[in-house]
């Protein structure tokens, strides 16, 4: 194949004016687990899959959705060490930036900080690009804010989107459900349903994580707390 | 001597109700030599915002003209206007960056937030601050100017009554100071309303 | 080869010089206002060294004569010596002429025994405040050695940077346009200017405050007061 020849170098273009790298990481994304994102009128819901490989896995230790300051916190779809890496990053960001100007960093400039960092990846020697496209949920401005941030360093406001595998049918159904009057437990419903098409298998509190951001900050859903929304949904 | 002494200079910043003035004298020197009489160390930073820089001249223009710089990034940057309590956190955090090497200047803020709420503040050499809910003084007459502030200040005055007893407390605490006066400017910042005015006062 | 210390120079490399430190300062603040027929004297009751209060309740205050109070502030114990000296030739004034000293003899005498000590002088802030020959209020103001100034107001001491263009404004009228130069207060004014004046310095200084002790100089006598101020 032609394009294997410019795959070699991320920072070189191909004769059509491809930077290859970046659609095989976009791939990565649509290959990794589902998530989604739904931006209501008191706040918003990520919400993703968490499958495990073996019934041996401890489900509750680890997580996918991670705060990165009190009022912001992103989930992802890809692979999930790079993630980490970016958490980390967009930490640290989020702090360096209080310390200046003593003041919580908002939302948008965090993506914009973090987006900055990914397109980086992409003109840099001797890295290769993050393979995750992030959902980044905020509140700040007394307003809630979801974004998503690509591999190649392109960012998107959205009202409700979906990453990973099966997006464009998540998408889809986004289109049909949302609402500009949406309420968050509304919205909560509504990740569940998305990620539930297409879903293999029962739907529990073990394989599924969500997390809210609202006027009280970002915080994660307990796995009781999922178990009472399933249950309410089915 | 101190450096701090070395170019003369005083600032004041007042809490009214509903308005802030911050007030500067125009004097310029070296020690006792007088260089210009149109020197003020108060600068305008944004519609409802001030910033005054007594100390080293030199610095109080190297530090307006970095404050400046990254006042206007940060505007880009983020698309709205700094909030006076912002501003105060760049200012200390570009002084601290010279920690070990200060620029020899004592900012003050003053300015009106998004509300209208008055805000005031004041920081040393390195970027310590404070935010008073009445009064703020820097400079080389900083002592007679609390004395004077101290005394004429009360809680809740108008724009006028501000007006008056900031003037009064930097005419008289200059008076007192053989390098600050020779001339004053004082910003009233009313909500909506900036009223800046020359003071007319002894010039020896 | 051993090198040869300089005098300055230690072993250590350190250098080490005794030296005599004679002076310390123990703050104070003394306020004084004249007007017809009346002068207001005022000390801070504040003995301080350092970060340290030595104590709350230390007048400052001399009554010299019937008529004529010295506030002195500064170094304390060259302030009790300077007393100590001066009440003793007021004294031998007394048996020789058979009379009080008035209040600008002693004012010179004041000045004449700080120049005495030019070249060691005392460390101490003066202020004089009797009455003239037609009973008005009258001050005098020093310098550690002697300079002395007659004026109707003046603030030494600590809180002298305080004070002072306090006094310029309230008591001359400086900066005010319109007013009556020259005009003398009421002592009820002169008092509340005493008073905002420490309230003010104790407000900002640490080496001012506990206490105000003024001393109010009529034709008819000394009278004394005392009024609580901020004890941190």
């Amino acid at each position: 194949m032609s394009s294997e020849r410019y795959s070699f170098s991320l920072t070189t273009f191909s004769p059509s004016g491809k930077l290859v790298q970046i659609e095989y990481a976009l791939s990565a994304v649509a290959a990794g687990a589902p998530s989604v994102g739904i931006k209501a009128s008191n706040g918003v819901v990520l919400a993703t899959e968490k499958k495990h490989k073996s019934i041996l896995y401890d489900e509750h230790s680890i997580f996918k959705m991670e705060p990165i300051t009190d009022h912001i916190g992103m989930i992802y779809s890809g692979m999930g060490p790079d993630y980490r890496i970016l958490v980390k990053r967009a930490r640290k960001l989020a702090q360096k930036y209080y310390l200046m100007y003593n003041e919580p960093i908002s939302t948008s400039q965090l993506v914009q900080k973090v987006a900055y960092i990914m397109q980086e990846y992409t003109q840099s020697g001797g890295v290769r690009p993050f393979g995750v496209s992030l959902l980044v949920a905020g509140w700040d401005s007394d307003r809630p804010h979801l974004f998503q941030c690509d591999p190649s360093g392109a960012y998107f406001a959205w009202k409700a989107t979906a990453l990973g595998r099966n997006h464009t049918n998540g998408k889809s159904f986004l289109e049909k459900r949302y609402s500009e009057e949406l309420e968050l437990e509304d919205a909560i419903h509504t990740a569940i349903l998305t990620l539930k098409e297409g879903f293999e298998g029962q739907m529990t509190a073990d394989n599924i994580e969500i997390a809210i951001c609202n006027a009280q900050g970002f915080k994660r859903l307990t796995p009781a707390e999922v178990k009472d929304y399933l249950a309410n949904v089915n | 001597m101190s450096i701090m002494n070395y170019n003369g200079g005083v600032v004041i910043a007042m809490k009214g109700k509903d308005c802030v003035a911050i007030a500067t004298d125009t004097r310029l020197g070296v020690r006792s030599l007088t260089l210009t009489t149109d020197f003020p160390k108060v600068f305008q930073m944004g519609p409802t915002l001030f910033l005054g820089l007594p100390g080293l001249a030199t610095d109080t223009m190297t530090v307006y003209q970095r404050l400046r710089f990254r006042l206007n990034m940060y505007e880009l940057r983020e698309n709205k206007r700094v909030r006076p309590q912002v501003f105060t956190s760049m200012v200390s955090n570009l002084l601290y960056e010279r920690r070990f090497g200060p620029y020899f200047v004592e900012p003050v803020v003053a300015g009106l937030d998004k509300d209208g709420t008055p805000y005031i503040a004041s920081m040393d050499l390195i970027g310590s601050y404070q935010e008073p809910e009445d009064i703020c003084v820097a400079g080389t007459c900083s002592e007679q100017a609390y004395g004077m502030a101290e005394a004429l200040w009360e809680k809740d005055m108008d724009a006028d009554k501000l007006f008056e007893a900031i003037s009064q407390s930097l005419m008289n605490a200059c008076d007192r100071d053989a390098i600050s006066g020779q001339g004053a400017i004082v910003h009233i910042v009313e909500k909506n309303k900036i009223t800046t005015k020359t003071l007319k006062m002894r010039m020896d | 080869m051993q090198r040869s210390l300089n005098n300055s120079e230690t072993l250590s490399g350190i250098i080490q010089k005794p030296q005599f430190s004679p002076y310390t300062d123990n703050g104070g603040t003394v306020i004084a206002v004249g007007g017809k027929g009346f002068v207001i004297i005022g000390c801070d009751s504040r003995l301080s060294s350092g970060y340290t209060i030595n104590t709350r309740f230390q007048p400052k205050l001399f009554k010299l004569t019937p008529q004529t109070v010295l506030g002195s502030a500064g170094c304390w114990c060259d302030v009790l010596t300077f007393v100590r000296l001066i009440e003793a030739r007021l004294k031998m004034y007394s048996y020789e002429h058979n009379k009080t000293m008035s209040t600008p003899a002693t004012a010179q005498l004041v000045s004449i025994m700080l120049y005495y000590k030019r070249f060691f002088p005392y460390y101490v802030s003066n202020l004089v405040a009797g009455l003239d020959e037609e009973g008005n209020g009258v001050v005098y103001s020093y310098d550690p050695v002697g300079h002395c100034e007659q004026s109707t107001y003046c603030a030494t001491g600590s809180s002298s940077a305080f004070i002072q263009p306090l006094l310029d404004n309230y008591v001359g009228k400086k900066n005010i346009a319109n007013a009556e130069k020259g005009k003398l207060l009421t002592q009820e004014e002169a008092l509340r200017v005493v008073n905002d004046a420490f309230v003010s310095a104790t407000e900002r200084n640490m080496y001012c405050g506990d206490s105000i002790i003024l001393n109010i100089i009529t034709e008819k006598g000394i009278e004394e007061r005392v009024i609580p101020l901020r004890k941190d």
